[in-house]
């Protein structure tokens, strides 16, 4: 173990001190980015470790938010529900990803894409599950009897999930596993010629994204109190892998600062986009310009992210952590 | 019987569509590599620039032919954004395309607005053995059959065709013989463009396009194209006609809110086959 380096120690005390400060508008858009950076990370890890693009991974975040929803609505424990959102996400991830994990690149992305479309559509007929009209009524999260009904609540909730995601995606990256999925990113018939279980580490990198999206799913609809499939449009899975993308694919510091950075500039331009004046469509043109603006710019003169990139500037850069 | 033909009519006419859009993918596909995702993106625009043509009195046949053209400059503009820039990887360049479709996007609210728009296609309908079928069907046939066969001659008979085709099989060679690789892929981005931009034309007189209408298209052209390993066309088309025939069917005999589904599931279980017949393990080739 070594000891916790100074970033890490920045900005866990910025995000403990930050809802503090903050006014109740903020405090939200606060709980938001931490729920798409958990997402993030996840997803950062699949598509930097195990090389694949997922345009579905709203529909995890989805299957979270309703295993958490239904067992609320429903009056089971809430503390239960939060901990069957990861669970029931990944679960799902493990049994679809046994035959979807054979597929590759674009054959992937699609495939992945398909299934949110079906998940939408299954979710939109499906009357236990208030079909196209949602769940509604979903109770606060209680704890040990103790109801978390402010927003302050949910940014500290939100953010100790995010703490617990990261220490997973390092736990998972540094530990054997992990070497066998770094090999596994630079030469698949090298790792397998090592005796890397090729298969079964990539569907693992999947389960477990998808068991942090689940767990975002569960936090979003205490939170918000309020499900439906319009909720997880295939736009959101593309937000995150912008978000992936921007930050940098297979860093975890890239998913935090890749949700951070994007969220933050999409908020402030729909603030710039709804001041008086300004046409309706103004919002949506605005955030749909600048997802597309960052994940084309990014993709093409800043390949591996912001996170790599600003590395070099970062006071307490250390040189000898290699990546791929 | 006559509820089975029509039926069939309709799926044919919806899957000439599908295979349309799947044949501009498969183009782009066989010459760069590269994975289009906002092939669906041409249709919308073409349609919706067609629907304003009409509104300002451009007679129709030229208010479709100037889409069209349209939809192919736009092809242009996606290729040069997505393989313009040298030592963009194939997948590098499908994340770019789909940013461009998300722009897309934003263009298409900013001049259209966000509401579903539509055009009257052909009036008349007509009856077939006993069916009564739009004859906006029958058009969409038979202007597709037309593409297919003169895309058949394109890349089989024309020294354009063959040129297309080694630019992705073999770039290296392809160059050394005199073959300038990034227009010929620049090419199949222009006639994707076009292909994308016919089908989002004829389909839409019987089905309303909206601006976020692409992404079920691109993904059902993606589903017809995959039964030809997206390099074949006449196992698109195969592929797009079965698979509109099945949403058809599934539509007319079962209920109208499983036709997508059918499609996608369609889609996947091509895949997982295709996939299950090749090694676990993929030679890497870089």
């Amino acid at each position: 173990m070594t000891t916790p380096r100074p970033g890490t120690v920045l900005t866990a005390a910025a995000t403990l001190a930050l809802p503090l400060a903050l006014r109740d508008d903020h405090l939200t858009l606060y709980v938001l980015l931490g729920l798409a950076a958990m997402v993030t990370i996840g997803l950062s890890m699949l598509m930097g470790y195990a090389g694949q693009v997922s345009l579905g991974q709203a529909s995890f975040y989805a299957l979270g938010g309703y295993a958490a929803g239904l067992i609320g609505v429903h009056g089971g424990p809430t503390l239960l529900g939060l901990l069957a959102a990861p669970a029931v996400a990944a679960a799902v991830a493990l049994v679809v990803g046994v035959p979807i994990l054979r597929l590759r690149g674009h054959q992937l992305a699609f495939a992945t894409l398909a299934l949110q479309l079906i998940l939408l559509s299954l979710l939109g007929d499906a009357t236990w599950a208030g079909g196209a009209i949602g769940l509604q009524g979903i109770p606060h999260l209680s704890i040990a009897g103790v109801e978390l009904d402010r927003d302050i609540d949910y940014a500290y909730l939100t953010w100790a999930g995010v703490a617990v995601t990261m220490v997973v995606a390092h736990n998972v990256m540094s530990s054997r596993t992990g070497r066998g999925l770094r090999a596994l990113a630079t030469s698949e018939t090298a790792a397998a010629a090592s005796g890397v279980p090729v298969g079964r580490y990539r569907l693992l990198v999947f389960a477990v994204s998808a068991a942090f999206a689940g767990l975002a799913g569960g936090v979003y609809a205490f939170y918000v109190g309020y499900l439906a499939p319009g909720s997880f449009p295939v736009l959101l899975s593309v937000q995150f892998v912008v978000m992936a993308v921007v930050g940098g694919l297979g860093t975890i510091w890239g998913g935090l600062f890749g949700a951070a950075a994007v969220t933050l500039l999409v908020q402030l331009l729909t603030d710039f986009g709804t001041r008086p004046g300004m046409p309706s469509y103004a919002p949506s043109v605005l955030s749909y310009a600048v997802y597309a603006v960052l994940l084309v710019l990014v993709v093409l003169f800043l390949p591996h992210g912001l996170v790599p990139a600003l590395r070099k500037w970062w006071p307490w850069h250390r040189p000898v952590r290699t990546r791929r | 019987m006559s509820a089975f033909l029509q039926y069939l009519i309709t799926g044919l006419g919806v899957g000439c569509a599908f295979a349309l859009i799947g044949s501009g993918l498969v183009v782009i596909y066989r010459v760069t590599r590269v994975v289009n995702f906002a092939q669906g993106a041409f249709a919308v625009i073409a349609a919706m620039t067609v629907s304003s043509l009409l509104g300002a009195r451009v007679p129709h046949g030229l208010a479709e032919a100037l889409a069209v053209a349209l939809a192919g400059l736009v092809g242009l503009l996606v290729g040069l954004t997505a393989i313009g820039k040298p030592g963009t990887s194939p997948q590098s360049a499908l994340i770019v395309t789909l940013g461009v479709a998300v722009f897309a996007y934003a263009v298409e609210i900013l001049i259209w607005g966000d509401q579903p728009r539509s055009f009257p296609g052909l009036p008349a309908s007509v009856t077939v053995l006993g069916a009564r079928v739009q004859s906006h069907y029958l058009l969409i046939i038979a202007a597709s059959a037309l593409v297919f066969l003169a895309m058949a001659l394109l890349f089989a008979r024309t020294d354009l065709g063959k040129a297309l085709t080694a630019s992705a099989a073999n770039p290296y060679a392809a160059r050394i013989v005199g073959i300038d690789v990034r227009r010929m892929g620049l090419l199949s981005f222009v006639i994707g463009g076009a292909l994308g931009g016919l089908a989002g034309v004829l389909v839409t007189p019987v089905q309303q396009v909206t601006f976020d209408g692409d992404v079920v298209l691109v993904v059902s052209g993606f589903a017809a194209a995959i039964l030809g390993d997206l390099t074949r066309p006449a196992a698109t088309l195969l592929g797009g006609l079965l698979l509109g025939v099945a949403q058809a069917m599934v539509a007319g005999y079962l209920s109208t809110s499983y036709q997508s589904e059918v499609a996608l599931l369609l889609m996947l279980v091509v895949l997982i086959a295709q996939a299950a017949r090749r090694p676990m393990i993929q030679e890497e080739t870089a």
